[in-house]
Order: structure tokens, then sequence, then C-alpha cells
């Protein structure tokens, strides 16, 4: 019986074989990236992803009920299970952004391209990939591209393509732009929310006393600060954004703030998100203001284990290729997968800055590591690892 | 008016998205194609122009036999830059030193036919932002598929590129409505069927290409439609949509100077066919004001239109591709 990580040793040679198609690579993730995808209006991209995958001759290219599009390698074998291959396709710019990217001599700029235009393009150039390294897999190969999955879009892609899947599923790897070296196999619980506060704007003399919005959601942020979180089971509370107001010299009289609540206990979360609750209900009653709470997506808390062969085999891979696994928690398709006990990592591709920003920029160089390691965790998966 | 013209020889892109079928009819005639990039300072734009039509029509489709970038002196890395992604990269400069030396598109493009080895050359201007392969593919394609086609230029509908990252849908095209278009339906009313004269991107036969002269600079589209058109009739010319493209915008001022050059062609032209008859010459000086500190100044820009002769009349180009006069 071969070793599940007999290959290991070809994986160096596998990163220059790879590049001698960067310009193919670079071109799916330029034409794909360059086509606007915000949450919920990811149709022209998916149509250009299908369009390119079906030019790289998988075996079949589809969408699934959802318009989550899809397309298969088939594997030699009948009866193993298939190895899913995401990648999620919204951004978070809107349609009217200019996505025109800009190549340098070794780096790729412009909006979403490190969340998650590499991510696609590479999910894409995988078919052309694996024929340059003359690969075959026992295991058909599931190339999806993963619709409505950031923000308020909570997931709905991959919860639906998972939901409408009817076979036992291998493992599955999920590839995003960045960073490499990332290695995330466990997922916390999370609840994402907003609080919005509106006054009345009615007019009048009534109008100088008015509450400031602004003020009510620094109450809110004030008194969720003051809530004691425990270190075990680890969890906290993200103020992530907050946005209000019209004029310097005007009481505002609307203002949001967004935060999350983490936790490796879905438990906890629960408890944290009630917490808070009652805080807003609170500050509602005391203050007489409109103040609601808008839960926005949410997550259950799932994981491997370090020591599971997936994880263990990730690391082989990355040591191989002289990189250093780096692992924090994930609320991103890993979750779902792992929810519903499906053996799943999710990897990065390459290096880059300004993440979420219009300039955001990624090398090109170290893609191509970025890319063997995908390749090998596949080969280690269609190998067994996750078998027993 | 040659009113068919406009039904018949105008296509769009999607028509030509068979690659496998336009390599084919390519490889049966045996013909060879070579993509000319004319650049100054394109830092930004030249990789993905190179890196999108290598992987597409070289390493995919086998229908560009070469990539050559005539460069006019760029300050920044534009040649390093070209270079690094698989492109030929030559100085204007130095192909042909013995001549005098000119700065200009024409001149980059006049020299690309003495350098590229194709029998069909595709022309494209290094700004586009949303460059993409139809831009190639498209244009070589009625000359491949039709016998008749020996020149094909591009029209769009054509946004401009706003701000830093906004786009408005439709605008562009001052010069081609305010100038080329009334002097061509006064004089050429078949031309105006060309719905962009002044488009940067066209392809054609080198046997057309290398029998007419080339302006150095702004005047080479013009000319090359009015002698094309003078020597084989409108028939030969083909145009095709290519969609939408992004560039940057010019001003007024920029665009009156590229104004004064075309008319300066045309006039030239129109002199050469006997069309018109001026009693004195016509200046060479650009002249446009400016207010400093309440006075006006002028800006004056001298713009000798130098024309390059057909390159078949040119010794060495003859040697390098056994052609006689």
């Amino acid at each position: 019986m071969h070793n599940a990580m007999d290959y290991i040793d070809k994986l160096p040679g596998f990163v220059e074989e790879i590049k001698s198609i960067k310009e193919t690579i670079i071109s799916n993730i330029v034409l794909i990236g360059q086509i606007p995808s915000p949450t919920f209006k990811e149709k022209n991209r998916t149509s250009v992803f299908m369009e390119r995958l079906s030019e790289f001759q998988v075996d079949e290219c589809t969408t699934d009920g959802y318009r989550n599009p899809i397309g298969i390698i088939r594997g030699t074998s009948e009866s193993k299970p298939p190895i899913f291959v995401v990648a999620h396709l919204d951004t978070v710019f809107g349609q009217d952004v200019d996505h025109y990217y800009t190549i340098g001599e070794n780096s790729i700029t412009g909006p979403g391209i490190m969340d998650n235009s590499v991510g696609v393009g590479i999910l894409v150039s995988l078919p052309g990939i694996f024929r340059k390294l003359n690969l075959r897999f026992e295991s058909d190969i599931v190339i999806a591209g993963a619709i409505q999955s950031l923000g308020k879009g909570n997931l709905r892609g991959i919860r639906h393509l998972l939901k409408t899947w009817n076979t036992p599923i291998r493992a599955a790897v999920c590839i995003e732009s960045s960073e490499l070296g990332r290695l995330n196999y466990y997922a916390d619980g999370m609840i994402r929310c907003e609080v919005e506060c509106n006054i009345s704007t009615t007019n009048g003399m009534e109008y100088k006393f008015k509450p400031n919005a602004i003020l009510i959601i620094n109450e809110v942020i004030n008194q969720i600060l003051q809530l004691r979180l425990p270190q075990k089971p680890r969890s906290r509370v993200i103020v992530g954004k907050t946005f209000g107001g019209h004029k310097h010299g005007v009481i505002a009289y609307d203002a949001t703030l967004g935060f999350e609540i983490q936790s490796t206990s879905d438990r906890m979360v629960k408890s944290i998100f009630n917490n808070i609750k009652d805080i807003v209900e609170g500050i509602s009653h005391e203050y007489e203001v409109e103040l609601k709470l808008k839960t926005i997506s949410n997550v259950h808390a799932a994981r491997l284990k370090f020591n599971h062969p997936l994880v263990k085999s990730v690391v082989s891979v990355m040591k191989k290729l002289d990189l250093t696994p780096v692992s924090e928690p994930s609320e991103s398709e890993l979750s779902i997968f792992l929810s519903r006990k499906i053996p799943a990592v999710t990897l990065g591709i390459t290096r880059g800055e300004n993440h979420h920003q219009k300039n955001a920029r990624v090398e090109i160089e170290p893609m191509f590591k970025g890319i063997a390691q995908v390749v090998g965790v596949i080969k280690a998966i269609d190998n067994g690892v996750c078998d027993e | 008016m040659n009113k068919n013209w406009l039904d018949k020889n105008t296509f769009h892109y999607s028509e030509f998205k068979d690659l496998h079928q336009l390599v084919a009819e390519k490889q049966r005639k045996k013909q060879t194609i070579s993509l000319c990039l004319p650049t100054l300072n394109e830092e930004k734009t030249i990789a993905k122009q190179i890196l999108l039509m290598k992987s597409e029509l070289m390493m995919r489709y086998p229908l560009l036999d070469e990539i050559v970038v005539i460069d006019s002196g760029s300050t920044d890395k534009t040649r390093e830059i070209a270079r690094s992604y698989g492109a030929d990269v030559y100085e204007a400069n130095d192909i042909l030193p013995h001549l005098e030396n000119f700065k200009g598109k024409g001149e980059n493009l006049w020299k690309a036919l003495y350098i590229t080895r194709g029998d069909i050359i595709v022309y494209l201007d290094t700004d586009i932002k949303n460059i993409h392969h139809r831009f190639a593919y498209a244009l070589v394609a009625p000359l491949i598929l039709f016998d008749n086609i020996k020149y094909v230029k591009a029209f769009y509908d054509r946004p401009i590129a706003i701000g830093k990252s906004k786009i408005r849908p439709t605008g562009g095209g001052r010069v081609t409505e305010l100038l080329i278009r009334p002097l061509f339906s006064l004089f050429f009313p078949d031309l105006t069927q060309i719905l962009q004269p002044l488009s940067g991107e066209y392809a054609g036969f080198r046997e057309i290409f290398e029998t007419i002269s080339f302006p150095i600079g702004y005047g080479v589209e013009t000319s090359m439609l009015l002698d094309i058109y003078e020597k084989w009739g409108l028939d030969v010319i083909a145009q095709v949509d290519l969609d939408k493209r992004i560039h940057r915008n010019q001003d007024t001022r920029a665009l009156g100077k590229m104004s004064f050059a075309i008319l300066k062609t045309f006039i030239n032209r129109k002199r050469k066919l006997g069309m018109v008859d001026f009693k004195d010459d016509i200046y060479d000086e650009m002249i446009q004001y400016n207010l400093v500190k309440d006075e006006y100044k002028p800006d004056i820009s001298h713009m000798v239109e130098v024309e390059r002769p057909p390159m078949i009349e040119i010794p060495e180009y003859r040697e390098k591709f056994n052609r006689t006069l």
C-alpha cells in the first residue's frame, strides 16, 4: 500500500512547473476579478467563471439550484467520494467601482484582488494546472465558486450547495487570496449584528433637545465593553464598524454600529448575544429612542483537531515548501463544511497589502508556492489521509 | 455614396469567438500574424496587455506569432516590464538607425513594419484599461476569413474613465465628431460610415501598410484611412465593434493639438489629390492662449507633420522582405 504522502518530495518541482503557465493563471485572475461582484449580484462574474472553466475542459460545468457555478473533473474511481475545492465569488466592492487591474513587474493591484480574485482565478486554473502537472485523481474534483458568502450573504451559497449535495464528500479545501501560510482548520461560533439608532426628525423647538444618535451608539459600545467575557471558552466582541450623522453642526439623527460576537462555544455566543440584547433594550427604554438589534449572519463553532490527519498533512506540505503555518479561527466556507462533519481547511495563496481597499495589491511570485500547496493538499486527500 | 458598406462590412466581435476555427483557417492559409504595441510611458497598462494576449492568443490558441513593443523612449519601466512578460522590445531610435529620428506613434508603427515578420499586423494602443484578447482576435478575424478585406478598424461604445474609480456609460470621440466627421462629410461622405476613424486599434495586411506613407504623429490614423480608401476603395475596409474601451481622458487643449495635426494631414492629402488649392503655405504652429496673472500669453507648439515614405521604398526593407518596387 502506498504512503498517502509519498508524492511530497515532488512539491518543490511543482512550483516551477506551475510558474511556466503563469500567463494563463494571471489571465484567469484578471479576467474574472475585473468583473464586479458585490454580494447578491454575482451573476456576471458567475458567467465569466463558467465560461473560463468550460474553456479549460472540465468534464462537467453547471450551476446548482442556487446559481453557484460548479465544474467537475471526473476521477478514476467510481467509489471514492468527491473532493471539494471552493472559493467565494463575491467582493465588498459595488458595481460602480472601477475594477480594472494593473499588473506590475511582480504584483497585481485592484479592488478585490486580495478577497478573493486570486482565489477564484486559481480555482478556475486548476484543471489546466493539473494537466500541466500530469495529475489524475481517484476522486472527482468539484470546483465550486460560492456566491453570497460575505456579510449579509451569510454564506448562503455554500450552505445551499452542501445542503443539496446528496452524496458524501471526502474533504474540502477552501481557497483565499491571502495570506500565504494561513492554515485554518477551526471556526468560532459567531453572530454578526447591527444596532441601528434612529431619532425622529420632526422640526420645531423640540428638535434642539433631541438625543444624539451617535452618543446613543456610543453608550451601547460602552456598555458592551463593560461585559465580562470569559477566557474559557475563549470569547470576544469585535466592534467592527460604525457610521452616522450628516453635518458637523447638526445633532445626528441616525447612527449604526456593526459588531461580531465570537467564541469557541456556541452557547457562549448566544449568552453574550442575549446580554447585548438586554443592553440595547435598556438603552432604548431609558433614552426613549428607537434602537434595533439585527442579526446579519451567524455560524456555529466547529473544528478539526490539530492532530487530524488532514491538518497534519497540510503542515507537512507547507513545511516541504518552506512555509510556516499560521492558524486562527475562520468564519468562512470552512465553518459550513466543518459543521457538516466534512474535514476541511482554508489555505491562502499569496502575500499582499491594503486588504479591503481599492488599491489592494498582491505579489505574483509567492503565488506559485501557494498553488503548489493547494495541489499538495488535494493530492493528500486523494491519497486517503481523511479516509480513516 | 456606397450605402451597403455599413451593413456588409461592419461586424461585432462576438461573431469571431470561435478561436479554433480562426486558428485553423489561419493555418490553412499559412498566414503569420504580428501584434505591434507602440508605447511611451505605459508601465501601468503594458504588462496586462502583453500577458493577456500571450496567454490567450499564443499559448492557448496559436493565433499570434509574435508580440512586438516599439517604444518611443519611455522614461518609466515600460520596456523592462514588457520584456519581463515576454514581448520583443525595441526602441524606435534603434530601428533603421541611419535614418533621421522622429518621435511619435506613427513613427513606431512605421518602424514596426521593418521589425515584425507577420503577413498580418495588428496595431493596438497601449493605454487600454479593459484590454481583452478580443481586441486582437476580432480585428484579425475578417482578414483571415474574408478574402476581400485587407484592413480592419475597431469601433466602440466608449466610456471614459472619470475620477479615480467611477465609470460613466458613454462619451468620448470629441475630435471625431467635431473635426473628422464634418471633414469626411464635406469631402469623402463614404468614409462617414467608419464610426470611429481615429480609433488606435486596427489590423491589416503587410502589403497594404508597406505601400502607404505614415505621418509620424497624430495624423497617422486619418492618413491611413484616406490612403487605403483612395488606393483600394471602401470594400477592402471593415470595422468591428469591440464593445467597450476604457482609457485615459485627454483635456481639450491636448485634443486641440491632436486636431491641428490631423487637420494638417487631411489638408496635405487633399492637396496631393488636387482637391484643394491654397495660395499660401499653411503654418506649422498651433497657438493656444493661457491667462497668466491677468495677461493672455500664447502657448505655441511647433508641430511639423513629417511623413515617412511607404516602407517599401526603403532599400533595407526590400532586402529583408525580398520585395521589389
